[in-house]
């Protein structure tokens, strides 16, 4: 036992020592029978609060002294330790701190968030830093981002500093060093070090040691972060009529048996329950008691590492979606004697939306529910209510695309293809023969080279402003537009200037086609809404111009990429977006990579020899001597206020 | 036991006296204060409707033209009724007096048996509450219902919360009322302390016209003083609830409440012309049964 050990029992010995006096003194009294004890009153109340007030108030003062005291004693032994960085023979240095902001860092350590430590370590090494030192801040929170980039302004970075706020996100550790190194590396200063505040689970345990091979030394300042628990969440909560779904899953080789997964309504009613099987991903099923569609929460009970995880927002399931085919399967399936073409060619690309031919594009876009995007294959015009429809449906994030074919151009009176088209189209011979692979963009231009001879004897033509509306993304050979798209609402249309029968043209033979239907079909599912997403990947809503967005926390910053609102949800939970007066919900789950809290290997040279190290002791004794004052002084304030007993003579007084 | 306990020669002098004729089964020594049929006249009272015409004076209404009737006394005996609380708050005996409260209780009860059946009048038992054998004795004379009603009290154990369970005060009074007849005495001895609300209505409410009723409060003394000191914790015997005060500073609240309670049950009692006696268990039993004889003399 060493001697700070048998002084430590000895101050416990002086503090306890007075509570057990107090309560030999206070001791019960013993119990008697009395037959009409129900006519005898409790002691006044008065009387007890004030004995009991007024002891233990200077029982408490006595044992703040007395712990001060022993302080005050020890303080030779105190050591407030604190992080510092070495300098090398007094010069400036730039420092890049890599401040982990990821979910993993909502675990504990040490009494405390790990996020607050590494805050509070952040200080710590501002502190140390002095004029000419250059200090950037990195958030390692996936993806990870400049909080600050680099400057002498001290202050600067103490604001950026307290500025920083815990996110869910999962981590990008090394992402954040490639950043933190670019920072500091371009800088005047000689002296250059990146700091890593972070537990290091990254979800990569068995990656490469961090600090390995940079240009820059990487000094990992707080290993005792790197601790492994135990976390599960609740990843996905899909409600289809009663039953809800939830996905529980946990870090490697941990489970979350003999937990339960509880559904809970807005008040915290339990609505219901079912317990967790074994195993790291396991899927519960929860019967509720009604249909009702209120909101309603799923919950893991029981505890582990990360509480916020433990909880998701219930959402209806809306199943995959489906694209609609409307062509003359008539004409189509003579042609082919199966399907029409052009669904063999969308079972042919194997995507992961349903095929779902119909009859005519409908007259009510609640027809439409489900489907991401239509495709009419040489429609003769629409209705007014199908143009009605069809514009409810590109509010509503639709993509449509047009085949323009001899129907198209012979449209009955009164039917036009508004909203995609403002003109009439023309159904005309053409002795150009193919398109022009030069002029194809995106996913068309590998297989342009395919449609260069498509053996059309007509094509469609479209009005001029019409046609210069459309973004070109295919010409013909005389520069005509083959394949344009254009933004329509909230939506985008897109339009082909042959049919798809293999009569009129050989485009639907043609490699080509196939690659245009799969640029078309990566459109519809971009612009198809997932109302659950991981938590740090950003939102986009390209078309709309006026986005707002609440989340748990109040509310989402909106951004800008290149025109196109962008909300990057930081925490878990029920996000609240409006866009053009529209609601949405979406709902921002974890990665389930952050659920491994494993750190992840270190190389030695990271371990911070020569860049920092944890110092510095500091003498605590004319702050405890001022403090052991002031509690004298109230000890006496008190008996004085008491005005009944003398000063204390002995343990009897407390 | 409870004989030894019974000082007969101080109370053996005393006889047991009626003041108002019951209406009894036997013949006995009392004079009944019921005036009607009989065979001693006790002079005239006006004529009201409804009395028996075979008692009009013809002669007071020839001579002065009013409307008499004639009465007479009757002779007949009293019984006694005794009621004994055996609740278990009956059972508590403190440290400075000679016995339990139901100790007391039943040797005031025996000594009044004692001299009923020397009287020659029947005597009942009836219990409130009692854990064993607290079955009622039924009214009798001689001196074998003497011995029954001592075993009784002997075999009977306090017990039993009449504050929770108010069917045990109706209980012991309908049994009572059943047998207290007209000109019957009806002696209750309890504590009075942890009787259901309404119990000193429905005690009083047994001294009815023709029927004298005695309620004697039995206390133990360390009831009547509060002699507690410092801070104690007090458990009560019905109820189960524990009090921890200060006796110092409960001591003249708790007297003041155990007047009032004591008032309360005097004056229900009184103002139906019932008579209220206090008792402590450490003064002579005597003293007691003499003032019972005197209250029904």
């Amino acid at each position: 036992m060493s001697f700070l050990t048998t002084l430590a029992l000895a101050v416990a010995l002086f503090v306890v020592a007075p509570y057990f006096a107090h309560r030999l003194r206070r001791r019960r009294a013993e119990e008697q029978p009395f037959a009409p004890a129900r006519l005898v009153d409790p002691a006044p109340p008065e009387v007890r609060r004030r004995a009991k007030l007024e002891d233990r108030a200077l029982f408490a003062v006595r044992v703040v002294a007395i712990v001060l005291l022993a302080v005050l004693g020890a303080t030779p032994l105190v050591r407030c330790s604190r992080l510092s960085l070495q300098r090398q023979g007094g010069a400036s240095f730039a420092m890049a701190l890599v401040v982990d902001d990821s979910m993993s860092m909502s675990a504990d350590a040490q009494g405390a968030p790990r996020f607050e430590r590494a805050r509070q370590a952040a200080r710590e090494l501002l502190a140390s830093s002095r004029e000419g030192d250059a200090v950037a801040v990195v958030l390692a929170g996936s993806p990870a981002r400049v909080a600050l980039a680099a400057t002498t302004d001290l202050s600067a970075v103490r604001a950026a500093i307290d500025s920083m706020s815990p996110s869910h996100r999962a981590t990008d550790l090394d992402g954040a060093l490639v950043l933190a190194t670019s920072l500091v590396s371009s800088l005047p200063q000689v002296d250059r070090r990146v700091v890593v505040l972070s537990d290091l689970a990254d979800g990569h345990p068995d990656g490469p040691p961090l600090g390995e091979g940079g240009a820059v030394p990487v000094w990992v300042a707080l290993p005792e972060l790197r601790a492994e628990r135990v976390d599960c969440a609740v990843v996905q909560a899909d409600r289809r009529g009663l039953r809800v779904r939830v996905s529980v899953s946990c870090g490697p080789g941990q489970s979350a048996l003999g937990r339960d997964v509880v559904v809970e309504d807005a008040k915290r009613k339990v609505l219901g329950r079912a317990a967790v099987g074994p195993g790291r991903a396991v899927e519960v099923t929860v019967l509720l008691p009604s249909a009702d569609a209120a909101p309603v929460d799923a919950r893991l009970s029981g505890a582990d590492a990360i509480a916020a995880d433990d909880e998701a927002p219930v959402v209806t399931e809306a199943g995959r979606g489906t694209i609609a085919v409307v062509v003359d399967s008539a004409d189509e399936a003579v042609a082919t004697g199966g399907a029409p073409v052009v669904e063999q060619a969308l079972a042919s690309l194997k995507l992961d939306l349903d095929v779902r031919p119909i009859p005519a594009f409908p007259d009510r876009v609640d027809d439409l529910a489900g489907d991401l995007g239509i495709l009419l294959d040489d429609p003769s015009g629409l209705t007014p209510e199908q143009r009605h429809a069809m514009s409810s449906f590109f509010d509503g994030r639709g993509v449509v695309m047009l085949a323009l074919g001899p129907r198209a151009a012979h449209a009955p009176l009164g039917a036009t293809l508004e909203p995609v088209l403002t003109h009439a189209v023309a159904w005309r011979e053409t002795t150009v023969s193919g398109a022009d692979p030069q002029s194809a963009s995106g996913l068309l231009a590998e297989s342009a080279a395919s449609v260069g001879d498509l053996g059309a004897s007509h094509r469609a033509g479209l009005a001029p402003e019409d046609a210069a509306a459309f973004e070109p993304l295919l010409r013909w050979a005389d520069g005509a537009t083959l394949v344009g798209r254009r933004a329509v609402g909230r939506g985008e249309a897109w339009v082909v200037g042959l049919p798809f029968s293999v009569e009129a043209s050989d485009l639907a033979l043609r490699p080509g086609f196939l690659a245009l239907l799969e640029a078309w079909t990566r459109t519809v599912r971009d612009r198809a809404v997932s109302k659950r997403s991981v938590v740090g990947v950003a939102w986009t809503f390209p078309g709309p111009r006026d986005v707002s967005a609440t989340g748990p926390t109040g509310a989402v910053p909106v951004s800008r990429d290149g025109g196109v609102p962008r909300v990057v949800p930081p925490v878990l939970g029920l996000y609240r977006i409006v866009v053009d007066g529209k609601v949405e919900e979406r709902v921002a789950a974890p990665d389930v990579r952050e659920l491994d809290l494993r750190p992840r290997p270190i190389a030695g040279r990271a371990a911070g020899h020569g860049v920092g190290e944890r110092r510095a002791a500091v003498d605590v004794s004319g702050y405890v001597s001022l403090l052991l004052l002031a509690v004298f002084a109230f000890e006496l304030m008190l008996r004085v206020a008491a005005g009944r007993r003398a000063a204390p003579t002995g343990w009897g007084a407390l | 036991m409870i004989r030894r306990g019974i000082d007969w020669g101080e109370i053996a002098p005393l006889r047991l006296r009626a003041r108002e004729v019951a209406d009894g089964v036997y013949a006995g020594a009392h004079r009944s204060a019921r005036r009607g049929a009989g065979v001693e006249f006790g002079g005239y009272r006006e004529y009201v409707a409804g009395d028996d015409l075979r008692w009009l004076d013809r002669r007071s209404l020839l001579r002065h033209d009013r409307l008499v009737v004639r009465q007479f006394e009757t002779e007949t005996d009293r019984t006694l009724n005794l009621v004994l609380d055996a609740s278990a708050s009956m059972g508590f005996r403190g440290s400075d007096a000679p016995g339990a409260k139901f100790a007391f209780a039943s040797l005031v009860g025996a000594a009044l048996a004692r001299i009923a059946v020397a009287g020659g009048d029947p005597v009942g038992l009836a219990y409130l509450a009692g854990e064993a054998l607290a079955e009622p004795v039924g009214c009798r004379g001689g001196v074998e219902q003497f011995e029954r009603i001592v075993a009784s009290l002997e075999g009977v154990l306090p017990g039993g919360d009449a504050r929770t369970d108010p069917t045990l005060l109706d209980r012991a009074f309908q049994f009572t009322v059943r047998s207290a007849k007209r000109g019957s005495i009806v002696v209750v001895l309890s504590d009075l302390l942890d009787l259901p609300e309404g119990a000193a209505h429905r005690i009083a409410s047994l001294a009815q016209p023709g029927r004298v009723l005695v309620v004697i409060q039995t206390l133990d003394p360390s009831e009547a003083e509060f002699p507690f000191t410092g801070t104690v914790r007090l458990r009560a015997l019905e109820g189960g609830g524990v009090v921890e005060t200060n006796a110092e500073v409960a001591r003249d609240r708790y007297l003041d409440a155990l007047d009032r309670l004591t008032e309360s049950f005097r004056r229900a009692i009184t103002t139906r012309r019932g008579r209220f006696i206090k008792a402590r268990t450490d003064e002579p039993a005597v003293r007691v049964v003499r003032e019972v004889v005197k209250a029904i003399r």
